[in-house]
C-alpha cells in the first residue's frame, strides 16, 4: 500500500496523543489528577503503539470536502425517509423489492466504502454485497432505486476523491 | 428550548413507531431491516437531538453528539453485515407475485 510507506513523523504522533487525550476526557470528564494521568497515559501508549503501522496521514482538504458533502447526505437521508415513511403507512403497501448492480467507476478503496454506506444508510437502499467496483444494492421501489442508479451520489463521491492518488 | 426539544423528540418517536409498524408489515428479511435502518437515521438522530437540546450546553451534550456520530459510523455496517449474510446464506428477496 502507498501511504504504508510514508514516513510517520513525531507530529502526527502528538496529534494522534492530542486527539486520543480530547476523546478521554470527553468520555471520563473528570478532573482529577490520578484521572487526567491515567488518560495522558494511555493514550501516549496507544499511539505509540500504533504509530509504526498506522497509516494514518491528515488530509485536511480531503476531511473539509467530507464534511461539506455530509449536509447534502442528511438531505437525502431525510427525504427518502420519508418516502419510505409513506410506503409503510400505505394501506396496500405498493413496495417493489429488487436486487440491483451499481458499478461504480471510482479509483480509490476509501471512496467505495464511503459510497457503500452513504447507499447504506439512506433509507430504502442498502449495500448487500460489495466488490472492488461493484455494488449489488437492495433497493425498495422504483423512486429509491433512481436515487441509486443515476449516479448523483457516486459523482459526488468522485469529486471529493478527485485530488488524491488512485489506489484501486 | 424545552418546546423545541419535545417537537424533536415527538418526530423521532414518530419515525420509530413508522419503523415498529414496518417491521411487523414487510414480507421479508430485506425489507423489513430497510425498516430498521429508518430508526437508525432519523428517528436516532431526532431522538437524540431532543434529548441534547434539552439537556443544553455542556458535557452530555457533547457526550450524546459523540453517541450520534458514532451511531452513524456503526449502523451502516452492521445492516449491510446482516444483509450480506442473508443473501451469501441462499435467502431470495421477496417479489411481488404479477397476477
Amino acid at each position: 500500500m502507498a501511504t504504508r510507506s510514508r514516513p510517520i513523523s513525531s507530529n502526527f504522533l502528538l496529534l494522534k496523543i492530542t486527539a486520543l487525550f480530547v476523546f478521554w476526557v470527553l468520555l471520563s470528564s473528570s478532573f482529577t489528577w490520578i484521572h487526567l494521568g491515567l488518560g495522558l497515559l494511555c493514550s501516549f501508549a496507544v499511539a505509540w503503539i500504533n504509530s509504526g503501522h498506522s497509516p494514518f496521514v491528515p488530509k485536511f482538504r480531503l476531511w473539509l470536502k467530507f464534511l461539506l458533502y455530509l449536509p447534502w447526505l442528511f438531505y437525502k437521508i431525510v427525504e427518502s425517509s420519508l418516502h419510505l415513511s409513506k410506503l409503510i403507512l400505505h394501506p396496500a403497501l405498493p413496495i417493489a423489492p429488487q436486487l440491483i448492480t451499481v458499478e461504480p467507476k471510482l479509483s480509490n478503496r476509501a471512496a467505495v466504502v464511503l459510497l457503500g454506506n452513504s447507499i447504506t444508510l439512506t433509507p430504502g437502499t442498502i449495500t448487500a454485497e460489495v466488490g472492488r467496483n461493484k455494488l449489488v444494492v437492495h433497493t425498495m421501489d422504483s423512486v429509491l432505486r433512481e436515487d441509486v442508479a443515476n449516479k448523483h451520489i457516486e459523482s459526488k463521491i468522485a469529486d471529493i476523491f478527485k485530488d488524491q492518488e488512485p489506489d484501486l | 428550548m424545552n418546546i423545541l426539544s419535545i417537537i424533536f423528540i415527538v418526530a423521532g418517536l414518530f419515525f420509530l413507531i413508522v419503523a415498529a409498524i414496518g417491521v411487523i408489515r414487510l414480507p421479508d428479511v430485506f425489507s423489513r431491516s430497510h425498516a430498521v435502518s429508518l430508526t437508525d437515521s432519523l428517528g436516532a438522530f431526532l431522538m437524540l437531538v431532543g434529548i441534547a437540546l434539552h439537556e443544553g450546553l455542556g458535557k452530555n451534550m457533547l457526550k450524546i453528539l459523540v453517541v450520534l456520530a458514532l451511531l452513524y459510523i456503526l449502523n451502516p455496517g452492521i445492516t449491510h453485515a446482516t444483509i450480506r449474510a442473508a443473501l451469501r446464506s441462499g435467502l431470495k428477496p421477496w417479489k411481488k407475485e404479477t397476477p
